[in-house]
């Protein structure tokens, strides 16, 4: 018989046992570990998928969460820079209005000090004069005068002069 | 006439000259060098039991040598693998991955269906592997080379064991007592599968398609059976088939060389090599390549179909 075609039983018989333990080891030793890794590797890859889309949703949250606050933060700020320059420009008119009175105050207190300053020494000037003058008179009537005619004198005179001022 | 081989080795392995004279016989020499070694002259002496003779030759040899190779290939690259902190697949274990993942997902999983895909899976990829390494073996002449240093350097005895491992073929599946073998474990399968599936009786029931006639069931039931066993015939002349009219082409194109030698003198016999039987063999052995990834394929893939017939089975 051409060996080609040649039936052996015990090669048939040989590759089926063969064949099985090769199938026994592998699958203990090869396939089953390594399929079991694959999924386990499978799952940890979409478990990373989920976790980083979770991920990226939150940080999407956070960040419209930050610009809710970052914008009512700049309003606030914003609110308070207006009013406290409204106040810093009240503060400023007040002080203002103040110094002015002040001043005014000031001015008109001088004023007054100089008009009764120069009343005052008008009045010792006068006084002076009156005394100089019933001095000199004295000195020039002598006892001619009475005491009486002096004072009517000194009034004459003051009426004089102040009919001549007016 | 199949003890011819020694001589048909010979002749291989002293070259042309002497080929020459003792008269060079290609048919002898194709025979031989596809063919297992002789069975009353096995590498290993095992009794016979139950009339069957279980002594080692050599393509018993070779489904050893070829499962040890994958066991440890595979092993040792998944366990260093798995070993790692992180699952980062190195060089060759990123084909292994790519095999185990494509099997899976594309072969296994359409077919049987993702509640099987487990039960399933390591059987097809040890078929494919084991099927694809007991080619590609085919395709390396290692014991030629053997014989080639025997030759020149080595002169071992005749009848020691590696000169006797240089007898016969090294292509394992191109015996179709192997390939009968692997078809009968898909056969096997293939009822596992549908008593698994709907139970050991049920599985025989679904034989008889559901929703005709019962009288019809005399012509549909022997059909069936006979469907059943002409897919595990087809895979097994399929394979050898495909596994033999390789070697058998290149060898064929190789023996030009000794035929012209014989014809014409040895100069005529070196032309034709170089011309024409060289690069023509070159050109084979790359189809062969393809051939053998796609037999262990289409071997895997169909053993899932059938296996997915069952499980689906029509009721």
């Amino acid at each position: 018989m051409n060996p080609l075609v040649q039936p052996d039983p015990g090669l048939f018989i040989w590759t089926i046992v063969t064949f099985l333990v090769l199938l026994a080891l592998l699958a203990k030793f090869a396939w089953g570990p390594l399929l079991e890794a694959l999924d386990k590797r499978q799952e940890s890859i979409r478990k990373s998928l989920d976790d980083a889309r979770r991920a990226r949703q939150e940080l999407e949250q956070i960040h419209q969460e930050s610009k809710r606050i970052l914008g009512t933060a700049r309003t606030e700020a914003e609110a308070i820079v207006a009013s406290t320059r409204a106040d810093a420009e009240r503060l400023r008119e007040e002080l203002k209005q103040k110094a002015r009175a002040e001043a005014t105050n000031l001015v008109k207190s001088a004023e007054r000090q100089i008009e009764m300053e120069t009343a005052r020494a008008l009045q010792q000037i006068r006084q002076e004069a009156v005394d100089l003058s019933v001095a000199i008179a004295s000195k020039l009537i002598q006892r001619n005068l009475t005491k009486e005619d002096n004072q009517r004198l000194i009034d004459e005179t003051i009426g004089q002069l102040d009919t001549q001022r007016h | 006439m199949m003890f011819a081989q020694p001589e048909a080795h010979e002749a291989i392995a002293q070259g042309a000259h002497e080929a020459a004279a003792e008269g060079f016989n290609a048919g002898e020499l194709l025979i031989g060098h596809v063919s297992n070694s002789p069975l009353d002259h096995p590498l290993i002496h095992l009794p016979t039991l139950f009339g069957i003779d279980f002594s080692v030759t050599k393509h018993v040899f070779m489904l050893w040598l070829v499962a040890a190779t994958v066991f440890l290939v595979v092993t040792v690259a998944v366990r260093s693998y798995l070993r790692q902190e992180q699952m980062i697949p190195r060089r060759f274990m990123n084909s292994i991955e790519a095999l185990v993942e494509y099997l899976r997902d594309s072969v296994v999983q359409p077919n049987v269906g993702a509640k099987w895909v487990r039960t399933w899976t390591p059987l097809l990829l040890t078929l494919f592997v084991f099927i694809l390494a007991a080619n590609a073996i085919g395709l390396i002449p290692i014991f030629d080379v053997v014989g080639l240093l025997n030759h020149s350097v080595l002169h071992l005895d005749p009848e020691s064991f590696l000169m006797r491992l240089t007898h016969g073929g090294t292509t394992a599946t191109a015996n179709f007592n192997v390939t009968a073998a692997l078809a009968m474990v898909t056969f096997g399968a293939i009822i596992v599968a549908g008593s698994k599936a709907h139970g050991f009786v049920k599985h025989w029931k679904n034989l008889m398609p559901g929703g005709v006639s019962p009288a019809l069931g005399i012509v549909l039931i022997p059909i069936e059976i006979l469907g059943m066993l002409v897919r595990p015939f087809a895979l097994t002349m399929r394979l050898a088939a495909n596994m033999t009219g390789g070697h058998l082409a290149i060898l064929a194109i190789l023996s030009f060389v000794f035929i012209f030698t014989e014809m014409a003198g040895a100069a005529v016999g070196m032309g034709v090599g170089l011309v024409f039987s060289v690069p023509l063999a070159v050109g084979i052995s790359a189809i062969e390549i393809i051939v053998v990834l796609v037999q262990a394929y289409v071997f895997t893939l169909l053993t899932a179909v059938f296996i997915g017939m069952a499980i689906h089975a029509h009721h």
